[in-house]
């Protein structure tokens, strides 16, 4: 049986992208459906319920969760300036950066944990003392979205730990930028998946 | 997360003669075959188990008055002086379509061949993540071992059916189940991780990973069937991850998403599951389909009829597979103007399915036939899902639908499908790859003995429960002998009953064979079937890495019968006509 | 994958280096968006139906910033693009043929 000559031809064309990348876009498509799920039923819940539904702002703190996301956004604007520094050999940037994202990731877990501090405990809802995921759809909802949120928050903030931490060890450089920028789209997304969840549960 | 490098296909190899520890080799492996042969034995246990809770089910249909045999072994709480408890009935009914779907069919289609078949058939060497999709695997064993131990908590397993209707399965006052209803959806979690991050590698590596020349109109159609099968795995998982951690919520926090008395939505459920539930049968029986056309292919020495109308097909099928779901529902109260809609979509994705199955017969029109065991299996299965197919417009019409929802036509409908189907498509791809994942045939006879025993009990079995179904027959009841309107049905019952266990042990038969031929079967060459497609070119079993240099693809994936190649009817996808056969033409 | 992956990175860091400034411009713009929403739900003095639909609108736009500069989607391949999108049409059906339970 012949064997072709194996020439030494490229690849066949992809996305024209690295796969890491193409992996963590794979991986966001079904992040995207996970968190529609959420964020579906709330709507569907809402939309049908009967008018007991509280007014956001009767119950949330909007003002402090509008600093957190703004903290959150100016932690998106951070890591791209870390995966700019890396693509110009910028240690010290990187270091910078990747420190600061860390930090106002952190900074944004902490708010909300606050957050939650405050409604379970010293916030009252429909007569009763507490705001928790039992206190009827609305705690249900808002502490399922927000948690599962909060809970991607983390893994993120563990891996950015972890990045900072291999930027101190001069790791990242213009010849190793791939895992910073796939990290800053998990990053970003989460982000973006904030602005949303923001806006529907908080604002409207 | 490590900096994983992508190794650019065109190069050689890397993974040289560093000798790995036996736990790394064959236990914590990342090597896609051993992953998917892991796949395999897990499985293939899964189906055992399955089809052992389905005997106990048959036990009881059959002969509700009386003890089950050896049934003093399980415990008072399940079976009670021998006779099957209802609850634990419950627990069969719900435990049996649970593993079938979860733990066996799906992870067998796709976390074996999806696994397997990809890097081979796309001419790379792994997948694109090879350490993934070793968790993927790992993801399963917690999976199955709380699925396992939930028959035995207080309680017992899950029992409001596979399909885990709320208000029923967040309700332990109303089941008597608590924990083990916990149980299996913290199970379906881990087994949905495990396909979401299985399908990250799997369309990963299709997308950026095929060989030069593999342009997708040259890939063969298991990779077209398993690529899009990923993509809807990618897109229906999560749905069923989020609404599973709602109900998980709902029995264990104390929240009302489904639960109508704290202001939830029960048809909420049912949407959320089906949404993902319809596509996920989809999935059950596309990488099946993709196994057939391939199969037939080889077993026909023709190449596919129509391959360009079979991919459009593939992709056809998982579109419309997203706005079905609403035709599991006619019954549930939903809007009937949503009826209406869905009733129509259904209509439309019997096209699709009906172009395939024409297309496989004119594969093998006026082919020169080779009925070995995997062809056998794969032309069954033709006449099988279309039967199944069949069954599916009755149900698609919602006016036929009221009277037959929720009775043994709707089984007899799935297991068409789903046994007739996929577990046939799949007998044949295991018999088919086996010689390239063992390096040894199985026994041809045996195969024959289990392919024809298989295909008469199988359909003994499953072809009355159409008429089952018809007289009203209800699915999910303990015992049918107490209805006026079923009288006269239980010889019916019986004779299943009887025919089903026959079906159990030549199963046997099937896995003294598998077990047997790892081990002593005739030792086979690199490509025992003359087929075309890549895997047939490299050594059985290929070694870690697969290729020292990639091959380079000339032409589609099932030349057969070239009419420039004179001296065998066959050409691999790395073959040119000219370099085989000089006297050819350009090509 | 070098040939394309030099290719692309060559490209990407032409890009980048004008492209830096930008970051902070949009930031800048995500800044104003979200003091405007909040500006918007907070002084709740429009009708409802008008505040939920700027809401968001404002709220998508920020979305589509962040994706297509933060993440990168404008200069990439279309087909990533592709990819990105692939999933809004299964949640659109999801989400809209569910609340037709409640609105038909």
């Amino acid at each position: 049986m012949a064997h072709a000559a194996t020439a030494a031809r490229p690849p066949e064309r992809g996305l024209d992208v690295y796969t890491q990348k193409v992996g963590m876009w794979v991986f966001l498509c079904s992040e995207v459906m996970f968190f529609a799920g959420l964020i579906g039923s709330y709507v569907v819940l809402r939309f049908g319920a009967s008018s007991s539904w509280a007014e956001p702002n009767e119950v949330l703190n909007v003002t402090v969760t509008a600093i957190n996301t703004f903290i959150l956004i100016c932690s998106s604007v951070t890591m791209v300036k870390a995966f700019a520094a890396a693509e110009a050999g910028d240690q010290k940037g990187i270091k910078t950066y990747l420190l600061a994202t860390t930090a106002l990731g952190a900074l944004f877990l902490g708010v909300q944990v606050y957050e939650y501090y405050e409604l379970i405990f010293h916030q009252s809802w429909a007569g009763s003392h507490g705001f928790t995921p039992q206190a009827g759809l609305y705690g249900a909802t808002f502490f399922t979205m927000t948690g599962f949120h909060g809970f991607h928050v983390l893994l993120g903030v563990i891996c950015l730990g972890w990045a900072t931490i291999r930027a101190y060890q001069g790791h990242w450089g213009a010849d190793n930028t791939h895992g910073l920028e796939v990290l800053g789209l998990y990053w970003h997304f989460v982000d973006l998946v904030w602005i949303i969840l923001f806006t529907i549960v908080y604002l409207i | 997360m490590a900096t994983i490098v992508a190794e650019a296909p065109g190069q050689a190899t890397g993974h040289a003669e560093h000798e790995q520890s036996f736990l790394r080799k064959y236990i914590f492996s990342s090597d896609h075959k051993i992953i998917a042969i892991q796949f395999l034995f897990l499985t293939l246990f899964f189906l055992a188990v399955g089809g052992l809770l389905a005997m106990m089910m048959r036990y009881q249909i059959a002969w509700p008055d009386q003890p089950i045999p050896g049934g003093g072994i399980l415990p008072e709480s399940m079976v009670a002086s021998g006779y099957i408890l209802p609850e634990f009935y419950n627990a069969l009914v719900t435990m049996h379509g649970s593993i079938m779907v979860f733990l066996a069919i799906m992870p067998m289609l796709v976390g074996v061949y999806a696994n397997y078949l990809i890097p081979l058939q796309l001419g790379t060497h792994d997948m694109a993540f090879p350490r993934l999709n070793m968790y993927s695997f790992w993801l399963m064993v917690p999976a199955g071992i709380i699925t396992l131990a939930s028959f035995w908590v207080i309680g017992g397993a899950a029992g409001a059916g596979w399909t885990l209707y709320a208000p029923l399965s967040a309700r332990p006052d109303l089941t008597g189940v608590e924990l083990g209803q916990v149980m299996w959806l913290v199970a379906l979690i881990f087994i949905g991780l495990s396909s979401i991050l299985g399908s990250v590698n799997y369309i990963t590596t299709t997308i950026n990973m095929r060989a030069p020349g593999m342009t997708w109109f040259r890939m063969p159609l298991t990779i077209w069937a398993l690529f899009i099968t990923a993509i809807l795995a990618l897109l229906a998982m999560p749905v069923l991850s989020a609404a599973g951690i709602m109900l998980l919520f709902d029995q264990t926090l104390g929240t009302s998403f489904f639960l109508p008395e704290g202001g939830g939505q029960p048809l909420l459920w049912q949407h959320l599951f089906w949404f993902f539930g319809h596509p996920e049968v989809y999935i059950l029986i596309l990488p099946a389909m993709g196994f057939v056309s391939e199969i037939l292919a080889t077993g026909s020495r023709k190449p596919v009829f129509g391959y360009k109308a079979m991919v459009w097909a593939i992709v056809a099928i998982a579109f419309l597979g997203f706005i079905v779901w609403g035709h599991h529902m006619f019954m549930s109260g939903m809007n009937p103007t949503l009826g209406l809609s869905f009733t129509v979509s259904t209509l439309l994705i019997a096209v699709p399915s009906a172009i395939k199955t024409f297309n496989w017969m004119g594969t093998m029109w006026r082919g020169n036939l080779k009925l070995h065991t995997p062809m056998l299996f794969a032309i069954s299965f033709v006449a099988l899902f279309a039967i199944g197919g069949l069954s599916g417009v009755f149900m698609a019409a919602t006016p036929v639908d009221i009277y037959i929802h929720d009775t043994y036509f709707i089984v007899a409908h799935l297991h068409y499908v789903l046994f007739g189907g996929s577990l046939f498509a799949l007998f044949g791809a295991i018999y088919y790859w086996f010689p390239k994942m063992f390096g040894r045939m199985m026994s041809e006879k045996w195969g024959k003995v289990h392919f024809w025993t298989t295909f008469v009990l199988y359909n003994l079995v499953f072809f009355p429960m159409h008429g089952l179904g018809m007289v009203g027959m209800m699915r999910r009841i303990y015992d049918s002998t107490g209805y006026a309107h079923l009288e006269g049905i239980q010889d019916t019952n019986q004779l299943i009953t009887v025919a089903a266990f026959g079906l159990y042990l030549t199963g046997f038969i099937f896995a003294f064979n598998f077990f047997w031929s790892i081990f002593k079967g005739k030792k086979a060459s690199r490509n025992p079937w003359d087929a075309t497609t890549l895997e047939w070119q490299t050594p059985s079993p290929p070694k870690h890495g697969n290729w020292d240099e990639v091959p380079v693809v000339y032409h589609g994936p099932h030349e057969y019968s070239h009419p420039d190649v004179l001296d065998k009817d066959w050409l691999a996808q790395n073959e040119r006509p000219d370099v085989v056969s000089p006297a050819a033409g350009s090509h | 994958m070098s040939e394309a992956g030099e290719h692309t990175a060559s490209v990407a860091s032409s890009d980048h280096e004008h492209e830096a400034p930008k970051y902070m411009l949009i930031w800048l713009y995500l800044f104003i968006l979200t003091v405007a929403e909040v500006g918007v739900a907070l002084l709740d003095v429009l009708p409802k139906w008008v505040i939920v639909v700027s809401l968001l609108a404002m709220a998508v736009w920020k979305a589509v910033l962040v994706a297509m500069y933060y993440m990168h989607l404008k200069f990439e391949p279309s087909r990533l693009r592709l990819v990105a999108v692939a999933p809004l049409p299964a949640v659109a059906i999801m989400i809209i043929v569910i609340m037709m339970e409640y609105v038909l």
